[in-house]
């Protein structure tokens, strides 16, 4: 339990920061998951880079593109934040479920959502919500939507001499209902399946529906066939069912110790119904 | 734990299996592989270093292609060790004729062991497809001559 020796900075500014990243540093947020690797030597980085403590990079704010969500916010940031909560709940709700407070109080969205655990939280929701990833390098800064940014397993858009700095969401808050449903491992917290989803009505009919996926397989997706089939419906608890079935349409669903494929599958279809159906009793 | 799954590769079943067969293209497909040198009758050495995000390992080993049945069917054996653990693998490839190409379906079982199966249980499943994924990627990028390590260096906005 003792990780290979590394060298450790805690720069003073991102430009710094980004600087050292830039010469081969790995950069290293709350620790939550590079830290217990590390002490496995599953991971031996030989800098660490602790961007984790720039209170640049913490910060919640909002403006006419969206709520700005700093990478350094910690869950608990973001899961207690009056103005997500106020205006984008999905992403604080989605927050809370998150491991445990321990957890939540070290770990940061921009940790989670670079290392890109193929059961983490935050893709699910950021997927229903259309999120816009912001990456950081010393010499340029460029936006990626979610359903690009997350490719496979630990795999993302990110390039070596990036971070994320910033996460944004829409502002909605009245005009959408969101919910984020999760069946979960309990010994490490992780979603063996989770469920975000996001829907607005307008006349009766289902204007806009969103569902985002994570646990089931090796990435987070959209399930777009479910939204097809539920969008200008009346959304009744008949057509919800119907269209949650097609939640794992084209999914390569994981089989581990907890949960076989078909176990896996059957519950991310419940889940997305349910999901469903508390986003839909949330809308105006 | 099974390893089963199928790939549509867009070259012709000749050109595939010829991929398949020849260890300079499998030595470039072969995610992590740092060498891989022929010690007998279709048996070679692999050293590999596994990189995915800020996982690391370096294993040693060996791979073994047998009961060939050209161009259609081969046995692929792959065993290795390291400090984060060992896997052995062992699968049956078969190559059939599609319209857009060659479909390429493996049926296998691997066994993974050591540390990195007791710590990463949780996540041996995906990361195996996602090597998979990679392998084949990989596979065809040889096939159409690309250097697999150009990989799309877009670097503007994606949204």
């Amino acid at each position: 339990m003792i990780p290979n020796s590394f060298e450790y900075s805690a720069p003073a500014s991102l430009s710094e920061a980004l600087g050292l990243i830039a010469a081969g540093g790995k950069p290293l947020g709350g620790g939550m998951s590079l830290i217990p690797m590390m002490k496995l030597r599953l991971a031996a980085p030989e800098h660490l880079v602790d961007i984790g403590r720039l209170a640049e990079l913490s910060y919640i704010r909002e403006s006419a593109e969206g709520i700005h969500i700093g990478a350094g916010c910690t869950h608990f940031a973001v899961e207690s934040s009056a103005l997500l909560m106020g205006k984008c709940p999905l992403i604080a709700e989605t927050a809370a479920y998150i491991g445990d407070i321990q957890v939540r109080n070290m770990g940061t969205i921009g940790g989670s959502v670079a290392h890109a655990d193929p059961a983490a939280d935050y893709p699910a929701a950021l997927q229903a919500l259309e999120a816009t990833i912001v990456l950081k390098s010393a010499k340029k800064e460029r936006k990626v939507s979610a359903a690009k940014f997350f490719i496979d397993t630990f795999t993302t858009a990110l390039k070596e001499d990036e971070i994320v700095s910033e996460i944004i969401v829409p502002l909605e808050a009245g005009l959408t209902g969101t919910s984020y449903q999760k069946f979960l491992q309990p010994a490490s917290g992780f979603a063996i399946v989770g469920v975000a989803a996001r829907a607005r009505r307008e006349g009766g009919k289902i204007s806009l529906i969103r569902v985002g996926v994570t646990g089931l397989s090796g990435n987070s997706f959209r399930a777009t066939k479910v939204e097809e089939a539920l969008l200008d419906s009346a959304g009744t608890d008949a057509e919800v069912t119907a269209a949650a079935a097609h939640a794992t349409d084209g999914a390569d669903a994981s089989s581990d110790l907890h949960a076989s494929a078909e176990y896996r599958s059957h519950l991310a279809r419940v889940y997305t119904a349910r999901a469903i159906n508390a986003a839909l009793s949330r809308t105006a | 734990m099974k390893v089963t799954g199928a790939r549509e590769l867009p070259i012709k079943p000749e050109r595939a299996w010829e991929l398949l067969q020849d260890p300079n293209v499998l030595s470039k497909a072969i995610p992590g592989c740092q060498s891989l040198v022929r010690i007998g009758d279709n048996q070679y050495e692999l050293k590999l270093k596994m990189l995915l995000a800020s996982l690391s390992g370096d294993f040693l080993g060996k791979v073994t292609l047998t009961d060939h049945e050209a161009p259609t069917k081969f046995r692929m054996i792959v065993e290795g060790s390291g400090k984060i653990g060992f896997l052995k693998g062992e699968g049956v490839l078969t190559l059939s004729s599609t319209p857009q190409g060659t479909e390429v379906a493996y049926d296998g079982e691997a066994q993974i062991g050591g540390k990195m199966a007791s710590v990463g249980q949780r996540l041996v499943d995906t990361t195996a497809k996602l090597m998979i994924k990679r392998f084949f990627k990989k596979l065809v990028k040889q096939g159409f001559g690309q250097d697999p390590d150009m990989e799309d260096e877009e670097e503007t906005d994606d949204v």
